[in-house]
């Protein structure tokens, strides 16, 4: 019988199920994902472990206001590891009202394939 | 003294993720003259300043943003005729459903047909929950935090404990982090997190942050500005344990340890609150104990997930809008209990023969593999079983019972 190791839990949130996922290494450092009651639920976990992406939100202050704030957030995940880095291209932004809803802030922000966009209006 | 008296169908206090779906709801349901009236400056309560993702997957199959979820609703609600009064606080509500409103061209006073409470909730402060030591600069609700950091464009401090794990501790503590504070850790009095272990994952695990359960602060310290806080282990009764205190250096210490509906007008209008919700006893149709009164989103009950909310607004409003058009209940009702591991099932009264209803709960203590029944009271009889993997009360949950409801209930988990 293989030695397996756990190496993460946790909860599946693609669907209101919510298995409660387990990754599991072997003696070739192999990784399992079990207690997954659909497909979806292997690629998830694994990509937490191997590869996790974040989302991430902020606001930036908008030109020619009275110091209004836009929130921003990106237009999907994106590596964890980046997550600061683009956190600095954000804390430059100085976008000029009127700012809609939606409005590309920065395209492709450090070749990340996601955009950062407004997520309110600013008149 | 004179004051503008009108009189409207429906009037809706409060305009956040309930109050703009319950105005949609009136409209949608037929009613003439519907009033949206938000005390802030603007519509969208505290979804304005949720800048993260994760609002919308059931209202609109999509993770979007507090800010854009609320500008969707503001959207439709401005293609109906919809009078929307923003910087108006309404001072007062009479049973008989006056109300009495400090709009910003004056003081008026409105008739409503009928009334839908949708004030939401706040937050559980520092003083109510007694932690000893002085006063100083630096101690702030995790919202008020968030209200100040995304709004105001506010730097509140250096370093930051925070003193509560529900979902706006956690997400505070990322938003912390990437505004360049040190987050010292997020100190939990239960033995379980208060929110989804996704925010623990994504908030705590990422940046390094300890989750301390069974803590809580005792003490804080400093005189003009905070300088530390200290904490301790509790007991199984929530007690500090003697012997396990620690100092946390900080200078800044966030609460996210509660919030509490805002329930001051249902109050004056004589509306009956519950004491283990703090939001109003309701019925099916989200009516209060007073006639044409309705209730729904935070104010009735505190929500995790801002889509049920604004489920529970459309229906209030499209229920007072019937009600304002003349239709009325009236029937025998049954009472609705919850007991042992469930800590409250709404609605709390139901019109006696009616199937199919579909009861929001919450438990006290997280469990396993455990079945939740909603059964007679007194004749034990079982209306609905439902079985659940886990439950926590961090999640909102629902049972539906399919057949008539003829006896006062108890809505139980053994």
């Amino acid at each position: 019988m293989s030695e397996r190791t756990v190496v993460d839990r946790l909860t599946c949130v693609l669907c209101p199920v919510g298995c409660e996922l387990e990754v599991l290494k072997d003696a070739t450092g192999e990784l399992q994902v079990e207690a997954n009651q659909c497909d979806k639920g292997l690629p998830f976990a694994l990509e937490e472990v191997l590869r996790p992406r974040r989302n991430l939100a902020t606001s930036v202050p908008v030109a020619g206001t009275a110091a209004r704030m836009v929130s921003v957030r990106l237009t999907g995940p994106v590596p964890r590891e980046i997550v600061f880095s683009i956190l600095a291209e954000i804390a430059k932004l100085r976008p000029q009202a009127p700012v809609r809803r939606g409005q590309v802030l920065i395209a492709n922000v450090l070749g990340a394939g996601v955009d950062v966009i407004a997520t309110r209006s600013v008149r | 003294m004179s004051a503008l008296r009108e009189s409207c169908d429906v009037a809706v206090i409060g305009g956040g993720p309930a109050g703009l779906a319950a105005a949609l709801g009136a409209r949608r349901a037929g009613a003439g003259r519907v009033w949206l009236l938000e005390r802030d400056k603007t519509l969208g309560g505290i979804l304005n300043q949720c800048v993260h993702d994760g609002f919308g997957l059931f209202l609109y199959k999509e993770t979007i943003s507090g800010p854009e979820y609320a500008e969707r609703l503001i959207e439709d609600v401005a293609k109906e005729p919809i009078r929307v009064l923003t910087g108006a606080m309404v001072l007062d509500l009479s049973p008989e459903r006056v109300l009495r409103v400090n709009a910003r061209d004056g003081y008026r006073v409105v008739e409503a047909g009928a009334v839908v409470l949708a004030m939401g909730c706040r937050e559980r402060t520092r003083d109510m929950i007694e932690i000893p030591g002085p006063r100083p600069s630096g101690i702030l609700t995790a919202g008020t935090a968030q209200n100040l950091v995304n709004l105001q464009n506010l730097r509140i401090g250096n370093e930051a404990v925070i003193l509560g794990s529900g979902d706006i501790g956690l997400i505070m503590a990322r938003r912390l982090v990437f505004e360049g504070l040190a987050v010292r850790g997020v100190f939990e009095i239960q033995a379980w997190p208060g929110g989804l272990e996704r925010n623990v994952r994504q908030c705590l695990m990422d940046y390094g942050i300890p989750l301390e359960l069974g803590s809580t602060v005792v003490e804080i310290r400093g005189r003009d500005r905070v300088e530390s806080v200290v904490v301790a282990k509790v007991d199984e009764a929530l007690a500090p344990v003697p012997g396990t205190e620690k100092v946390v250096p900080c200078d800044t210490l966030l609460l996210s340890v509660g919030l509490i509906p805002e329930n001051e007008l249902s109050r004056r209008a004589g509306v009956e609150l519950s004491p283990i919700t703090g939001g109003a006893v309701v019925d099916e149709t989200l009516m209060t104990s007073v006639p044409g009164i309705f209730s729904c989103g935070n104010v009735l009950h505190i929500h995790d997930v801002a889509d049920w909310a604004s489920f529970e607004g459309f229906a209030a409003g499209e229920r007072a809008a019937r009600y304002a058009a003349g239709e009325r209940g009236g029937g025998e009702t049954v009472r609705v209990s919850a007991s042992s591991n469930v800590r409250y099932a709404l609605p709390q009264i139901v019109s006696r023969g009616l199937a199919g209803v579909e009861w929001s709960f919450r438990v006290r203590h997280p469990v396993r593999d455990a079945a939740v029944e909603v059964r007679g009271r007194v004749s034990g009889r079982v209306y609905a079983r439902r079985k659940f993997g886990r439950l926590l009360p961090s999640e909102l949950q629902k049972i539906k019972v399919a057949p008539a409801v003829e006896e006062d209930l108890e809505v139980v988990s053994p």
